[in-house]
């Protein structure tokens, strides 16, 4: 049992020492004062023994009191002679106790250190309680200050949520919704303010909801992670946008969605796509009033010889007549050919030959000067069939002539090839041998408002817009570019398939 | 002698009528559906006159024009289009053809008639030509002339489409035909000119006026000759081709404006040719809406 600790400074007698470990007390040793610095474990008194206590000074006895956390210091003296006139001063400023050899033998020493070495343990432990209070003053100021940060951040966070213009929902991984801000509701499934606790499939939207779901259910395959989907509420059109949210260790532990309200994009887009129409209706219609002077002239012509020729012969007014008719046929189907690509219905999807498309096209365009000194070779298979709206495809394929003949600068050869792709779909290639798109712009061309050609010249949609088409035909176009070979190839359904739901666009 | 043509189209039923058409007027006519089958011909048969169409597959109607000039340099030639002549006048300028006929609707056999004929005779001249009507004659010897006749034949005009159109372009042609084709004066040197200015006897502009039930017209003919055909379609193409700034290129030039007004304006610009002789600006305006819109190119050299 340790009762405490008392470190002897000076040299003294064992039998003090020894019958106060028997007391119970552990007992240190040190010849001189500075030998204190050298004991590391706690002690409770430190007791001035031997001829020390007649060398040891004031200030060297201050030394060991305030060294020691106020420990306290006590003068073993031989008798009450043995102390010196300054020592006295110490021992009535109350720094030091004093102890006579006497009270060993008398026996009456043991209460009085018991009584010390108690002393300066409460003292210790007082210290020490005060010492934790200070502490934990520090403490509850240091959470204080943190609490006030936190509620910053959660001010700054609801304010960085609530006023982005994206609507973002977060839920967890077994899809209960923890988040939302007020942009958000453009895809919730009815007009609630709040659904934050509710699952996905029972708050959002069909088409939202369908999206979370595929995440959900792809969040621990590394292969996708951001899903992409474009969905129409009403008048509204949003871009909803999916991502696994990662916590600090990289594992997934929620979904994050964004929506960001595109209605004004799309409206815009589709009234560029209607001036880009009006564009190819204006090169159409140059093309068509030149396209009708031929039969008109003919059909003129026919009918005033018929008209003042004598001697009606009965063979030569029949072949006169079927002149006339036969380039009235031709006639209207120009002017037929045109009101079908006006005719703003919804698509008309039917089957047509592909050839057949692309040998009306040819005719808007042939007249032009800029075709005068361009050869076209057409390889066609004439049985192949495209599905589709046909004057989207005129419109397509319009397009990309034009561009053909431009790349070429109206001279050269142009090659229009069309083959079997699949049992499902048809290629078609329309080749120039023009100088070929540079590298540093093939990532753009079928980018909106991006043209090579001289200012007022194209609009820069013609691409974008046949991209757009071909892509809602369920097709696919790509080009292939060197120097004297440009080949755009566009490859078109020729059967009708089974439609899917809003087939997700994704063009890197 | 009866003339020989060879006439060159893809349009089989426009090359039937053709045929036909010009069998009745007494020619000789034989037919070609495109350039390289023209050629072919060429070589086994000689011929007065090639026709052909311009946008045909294959050969086009200037390049098979080109080669037959080089081959047959003595047979004369023409161009026919149911397009617009304008597109073509570069083309024009760069083979250095004059002559390019409008298949019109409605269609105008006489003109064509009256091309093909015109093409083959050296007998170009003379109002009489071109109108049946009488034609009423004067000669401008002063530049005061000059306003009295132009006053004289818009008063003759009967209706306000012709008197508009003629007056705004019939003082700069006698203007041109007085100061440019009699006095030869620098255009450029305009505010150095003699505005009292009387021609002498063999120089005087002889201008002609007449209108049948279908056109009006007039022609300014000076005894100079000293237009060439190669200025007058160098002059009117290069007022219809834009340049890079999008203005015209032949906006700053002090020659061959007054061509290219006419052309615009006056249904028919004709121009006939005889170097060193005589240069006859024949305008020809039809009736409201008839063959408008397509504009021949009509420049005559002989």
């Amino acid at each position: 049992m340790n009762i405490g600790s008392i470190v002897f400074v000076g040299i003294d007698d064992s039998l003090f020492k020894t019958s106060l470990m028997n007391r119970g007390y552990t007992v240190m040793q040190v010849s001189g004062v500075s030998g204190i610095m050298n004991i590391n474990e706690p002690f409770d008194l430190m007791l001035v023994c031997g001829e020390l206590v007649a060398d040891i000074d004031n200030r060297s006895l201050e030394q060991l009191y305030f060294a020691n956390n106020s420990t306290p210091v006590a003068l073993l003296l031989k008798d009450h002679r043995a102390i010196t006139r300054q020592q006295l001063e110490t021992v009535s400023a109350g720094f030091i106790d004093v102890l006579y050899d006497f009270e060993i033998s008398a026996g009456t020493i043991y209460p009085r250190i018991d009584a010390l070495v108690i002393n300066a343990r409460l003292n210790r432990n007082m210290r020490r309680q005060q010492q934790d209070f200070e502490n934990r003053e520090d403490l509850e100021k240091e959470i204080m200050l943190r609490e006030k940060i936190l509620i910053h951040e959660r001010v700054v966070n609801t304010n960085i949520v609530g006023s982005i213009t994206s609507g973002i929902i977060i839920c967890d991984l077994k899809g209960t919704i923890i988040l939302t801000n007020k942009h958000a509701q453009g895809v919730y499934s009815s007009a609630k303010a709040d659904i934050i606790g509710l699952q996905y499939d029972e708050s959002l939207v069909p088409e939202a909801s369908s999206l979370v779901d595929t995440a959900l259910k792809s969040i621990f395959s590394t292969s996708r992670r951001t899903l992409t989907k474009k969905i129409r509420t009403g008048d509204f059109f949003f871009a909803v946008y999916c991502y696994s949210m990662l916590d600090y260790q990289n594992a997934p532990n929620g979904i994050l969605m964004l929506i960001n309200d595109i209605t004004e994009q799309e409206n815009i887009n589709v009234l560029l796509y209607r001036s880009e129409k009006l564009a190819t209706v204006g090169t159409m219609m140059s093309g068509i009033a030149h396209e009708l002077r031929n039969p008109l002239s003919i059909i003129s012509a026919r009918t005033q010889r018929a008209l003042t020729k004598t001697g009606h012969d009965p063979e030569w007014l029949d072949k006169c007549f079927k002149s006339i008719e036969a380039q009235t046929k031709r006639c209207a189907s120009i002017v037929n050919n045109l009101l079908n690509f006006t005719r703003n219905t919804a698509t008309t999807s039917g089957y047509n030959a592909v050839y057949e498309i692309l040998d009306e096209t040819l005719t808007y365009v042939e007249y032009q000067n800029i075709f005068d000194n361009i050869t076209v070779q057409k390889r066609y298979e004439k049985e192949l069939l495209v599905y589709g709206d046909r004057s989207r495809f005129v419109q397509v394929f319009l397009n990309l002539i034009t561009n053909a003949a431009d790349a070429m600068s109206g001279k050269g050869l142009l090659t229009i090839v069309t083959r079997q792709a699949s049992s499902s779909s048809t290629l078609i290639e329309i080749n120039d041998n023009g100088p070929g798109i540079d590298d540093t712009i093939k990532d753009k061309v079928f980018d909106p408002f991006f043209t090579t050609k001289e200012p007022g010249k194209g609009t820069g949609l013609g691409l974008a817009i046949v991209y757009k088409i071909v892509l809602e035909s369920n097709g696919k176009i790509w080009f292939t570019s060197k120097p004297g070979s440009t080949s755009f190839f566009i490859q078109l359904p020729s059967k009708k398939e089974r439609s899917h739901d809003g087939a997700t666009v994704n063009r890197g | 002698m009866t003339a020989r043509l060879l006439i060159v189209d893809d349009e089989p039923d426009f090359l039937d009528i053709m045929t036909e058409f010009l069998l009745d007027e007494g020619y000789e006519v034989l037919a070609a559906a495109n350039g390289e089958e023209a050629l072919a011909i060429l070589q086994k048969n000689s011929f007065d006159l090639l026709i052909s169409d311009i946008n045909m597959p294959g050969m086009k109607g200037f390049e098979l024009l080109a080669r037959a000039a080089e081959l047959y340099p003595a047979m004369k030639r023409v161009l026919i289009t149911a397009y617009d002549v304008r597109d073509y006048l570069n083309m024009a300028k760069n083979f250095n053809i004059g002559n390019i006929m409008t298949k019109t609707t409605p269609f105008n056999f006489e003109e064509i008639k009256l091309f093909i004929n015109n093409i083959l005779t050296a007998a170009i001249f003379g109002l009489g030509k071109y109108i049946k009507g009488t034609v009423h004659q004067a000669a401008i010897r002063t530049s005061d002339d000059i306003e009295i006749v132009n006053n004289m034949i818009i008063g003759f005009m009967n209706s306000d489409r012709h008197k508009r159109k003629f007056r705004q372009v019939l003082g700069e042609i006698l203007i041109n035909a007085f100061f440019y084709g009699a006095k030869n004066e620098d255009p450029e040197k305009k505010h150095g000119w003699n505005f009292n200015t009387t021609l002498n006897q063999g120089e005087e502009v002889l201008v002609s006026w007449a209108r049948d039930n279908e056109k009006s017209g007039v022609s300014v003919l000076d005894q100079k000759g000293r237009l060439k055909k190669n200025d007058v379609i160098y002059w009117i193409e290069r007022n219809t081709t834009k340049g890079d700034d999008g203005i015209s290129l032949g906006l700053g030039d002090c020659h061959g404006k007054g061509l290219f007004i006419t052309r615009e304006i006056i249904d028919r610009m004709i121009i006939n040719i005889e170097p060193g002789k005589k240069t006859e600006v024949v305008t020809i305006n039809y009736e409201e809406g008839l063959y408008d819109g397509h504009r021949p190119l009509w420049i005559q050299e002989v």
